[in-house]
């Protein structure tokens, strides 16, 4: 499913510079929920929860602090960490994050690269969806559409219950369908199995 | 979650404006038993010839609008009459006019597209659907019941607590109907081959995304807005 609402945690203490930010991205046309935060632990919550996809961080909020900025960073790869630079920061503690806004930039840039964020996201999950099931994702499809669990699966394919659930979760990722009576319609609507053959067996 | 182009909804803006932006708002007022009728109103005098707390309108509003809720909610008891009148009409909404209106679409396409796929699609759905009911109706049976005794200050009996209400139990209930509503999407957008039925077949996904978008507002009221203030309310209710 494509997001396109960007929740935004903002660890900012000047109210000003906090309000520009929020009143340069509510006229971009697209639409952010800013959560603005105190603390570094706050958007540590936040993460842990899934609330947030994106922290814009005055990197002031930061030093002093790297080891614990690294550790949340690593714990949350799928967020991304913008900077948002005001004073002069030394490069090092700059790098540490995916990328940076500068206080100077138009808001138009502003908006638009972290719109950018957005949409290389989205085309990755457009990639995925275009692959084709493998010929052993098609056997274990089968096997599902008959009503097999897992471990059967498994047995009767000579692999194991780890190999199935990774390829279970490949076809519903492919396919975009969970359940096993939507990938028994998919099955028959591809031709993966004859009708006949799921009548006799119901 | 269904897609808007909203605007973050405050309590000086024009309701009817607000409404031609995004006519979900329309359902939202059902749902709240508000008269549509809403000549040059604000929000606010809007909450108010409605006896609606102004801030729970605001939220339930935004989350139309596409904006989650935020965790700092200063609701009260008397919040929850309107929440649960809300969630008890929008069951309405479900079972008395949307699963009637897929369901005679459905019909109408077996008609047109006479295979075996789609009769397939009309078994999911009704499968489907009744899992929906279910639990509906569990609310209807013993969480809004259990609500109301809450509301009226009725003593509560110590083995009748929230945790009936379950909301583990009930996160996995829900993300079992989103899944399969999302399996209905993908397979009559992407899958099962046309047959004539074009207008027909947009008609069922424009229903199934509405009933969707509905659902999952409701699910977010649920989790987000309604156990917390129940939590709430339990608490302070113990040490009083």
């Amino acid at each position: 499913m494509i997001r396109q609402i960007k929740n935004i945690a903002v660890l900012e203490p000047s109210q000003i510079v906090f309000e520009g930010f929020s009143c340069i991205l509510s006229k971009s046309g697209q639409q952010f929920h800013l959560l603005r935060t105190d603390d570094l632990s706050e958007i540590n919550n936040l993460a842990e929860h899934g609330k947030i996809e994106l922290a814009v961080i005055n990197p002031s909020q930061i030093q002093n602090r790297n080891k614990e900025f690294f550790a949340i960073k690593k714990n949350h790869p799928a967020i991304v960490w913008v900077a948002l630079v005001y004073n002069f920061f030394d490069q090092q503690l700059l790098s540490m994050f995916d990328k940076t806004i500068n206080i100077t930039e138009q808001g138009d840039s502003i908006a638009e690269k972290i719109k950018n964020i957005g949409n290389s996201e989205i085309h990755n999950s457009f990639d995925t969806e275009h692959e084709q099931l493998s010929e052993r994702e098609i056997d274990v499809l089968k096997l599902i559409v008959k009503g097999l669990a897992n471990k059967e699966i498994a047995d009767s394919l000579n692999i194991s219950i780890h190999t199935v659930i990774s390829h279970r979760k490949n076809i519903s990722q492919k396919t975009g369908i969970k359940s096993q009576s939507g990938l028994t319609i998919y099955a028959i609507s591809n031709k993966i199995i004859l009708l006949e053959d799921y009548s006799k067996q119901n | 979650m269904y897609q808007t182009k909203g605007n973050f909804i405050r309590p000086e803006m024009k309701i009817s404006s607000l409404i031609f932006e995004n006519p979900n708002l329309l359902l939202l007022m059902e749902h709240l038993e508000m008269d549509f009728i809403v000549h040059e109103k604000t929000v606010k005098q809007l909450c108010n010839t409605n006896n609606i707390n102004e801030e729970l309108f605001l939220i339930l509003a935004n989350l139309y609008n596409g904006f989650q809720p935020t965790e700092h909610q200063n609701l009260t008891r008397e919040d929850l009459n309107t929440i649960i009148k809300f969630l008890r009409n929008s069951h309405n909404y479900y079972e008395n006019e949307k699963y009637p209106e897929i369901r005679s679409f459905l019909n109408q396409l077996y008609l047109q597209n006479n295979s075996a796929e789609i009769q397939l699609i009309e078994k999911f759905f009704d499968e489907y659907f009744n899992e929906v009911k279910e639990h509906l109706h569990y609310e209807n049976r013993v969480a809004f019941p259990y609500f109301n005794r809450l509301l009226n200050k009725v003593q509560v009996s110590t083995n009748e607590k929230i945790e009936e209400y379950s909301v583990n139990e009930y996160q996995e209930h829900h993300t079992d109907i989103e899944f399969k509503l999302n399996d209905l999407k993908e397979l009559l957008l992407k899958h099962v081959p046309v047959k004539n039925d074009r207008v027909l077949r947009r008609k069922i996904i424009a229903s199934l995304c509405e009933l969707e978008n509905d659902l999952n507002i409701h699910s977010t009221i649920e989790e987000t807005i309604l156990i917390p203030l129940v939590s709430k309310i339990e608490i302070s209710d113990k040490t009083n």
